[in-house]
């Protein structure tokens, strides 16, 4: 009996842990939910997964990754911005709606920005940190994740736009 | 014992998947064993190295747990000092300390780095709490909190000052604003 008391512990904390930080799994539908834009007012984003391809980062003014992403983010934007919806999910912690718009007016991100200050979309994409990437193909499919100022957007899209 | 084996099938259920479909990322597991004290339970005493962004503990002055009844206290188990998520949670925690937590509630975060790095940890983001060094993970383990290769889990309990559990959260997730409002109600309602 402690032999599988033992396994079960030893089999179930690495994948907790692992969950934990690695975000929604490549491969699976990507959730549809509701959050807000720096209005407050509800929007869906059913208005674009399923429908086109979708560039997601989740991001907040005080990540300084972000600030160190955001020339691939409008790199990638000029190239693909035509064919993806670019989305910028404020995650809410530690930001006010005024403190997000001054980021937004002075340093003119390339992605429509949203307001999640319920968490929804944190919950629904597992969300590890900020700097978080999700790319969503046209058929409504999480293809790539990624963090960290290193990723190679461009690439990425270039295979999401091609498929 | 059926109970058992129908458990070992369910957590064996991502690996096997993981290991079918060869893909580089695990299967989100559907079910995980929770270790540590639930709520309304007491909280296991513990006593351990502490360092701040001023100082290092004396060896023989470490935190204990016990000598906080009387208090709330926050116990938050992260991963690692200077990782995105815990730099994410403990910037959260500085910047809404009084909103969160007020000025009389303990906070104390727990992993398994060294006091040094603890302390150039706290200094980096100008952080007012303790942060507790458990280098062999033994009371990461008992709160359910221990994972491997070092690594905590990222969870939050908030002792009542009766020594008892009155919240946790097993999966604080550092980029969820809901984690914080629950955090903060707790403790709230543990401090009355």
């Amino acid at each position: 009996m402690r032999r599988i008391i033992a396994l079960v512990l030893l089999l179930a904390l690495p994948v907790a842990a692992r969950a934990q930080d690695e975000g929604i799994p490549v491969g699976t539908p990507a959730p549809v939910v509701s959050i807000n834009d720096l209005d407050g007012k509800p929007v869906d984003l059913g208005t674009w997964i399923g429908k086109k391809p979708v560039l997601m980062e989740f991001w907040a003014t005080w990540c300084t990754v972000c600030e160190e992403l955001l020339p691939k983010v409008r790199a990638a934007h000029a190239a693909y911005g035509s064919k993806v919806e670019f989305l910028g999910i404020n995650v809410t912690v530690n930001q006010t709606p005024e403190r997000v718009r001054r980021w937004v007016a002075a340093n003119k991100p390339p992605y429509r920005t949203l307001y999640d200050d319920a968490g929804a979309s944190a919950r629904a994409y597992m969300v590890p940190v900020t700097s978080y990437i999700v790319m969503i193909d046209a058929a409504g499919k999480v293809v790539y994740t990624g963090t960290g100022a290193d990723q190679d957007l461009e690439g990425a899209l270039k295979r999401l736009v091609a498929q | 014992m059926r109970r058992f084996l129908g458990l070992v099938a369910v957590l064996l259920v991502p690996h096997a998947l993981w290991a079918q479909k060869g893909e580089s990322k695990p299967i989100t597991p559907t079910a995980i064993v929770v270790k540590g004290p639930d709520a309304g339970q007491r909280a296991p005493d513990f006593a351990l190295q502490w360092a701040t962004r001023d100082t290092i503990g004396p060896v023989d002055a470490p935190f204990r747990l016990a000598d906080n009844l009387g208090k709330v206290v926050v116990l938050a188990f992260y991963p690692r000092d200077f990782t995105r998520g815990c730099t994410a949670q403990f910037q959260a925690f500085t910047a809404q300390r009084d909103s969160l937590f007020g000025p009389d509630v303990v906070v104390v975060g727990i992993s398994a780095d060294s006091l040094s790095t603890h302390q150039r940890f706290a200094r980096s983001l100008d952080m007012p709490f303790l942060l507790l060094s458990d280098p062999d993970q033994k009371v990461s383990d008992r709160y359910g909190s221990a994972a491997s290769g070092g690594l905590n889990r990222r969870t939050v309990y908030v002792i009542r000052p009766d020594g008892k559990v009155a919240y946790r959260n097993m999966d604080f997730v550092p980029v969820d604003p809901k984690a914080y409002q629950l955090l903060k109600r707790a403790v709230a309602e543990a401090a009355r």
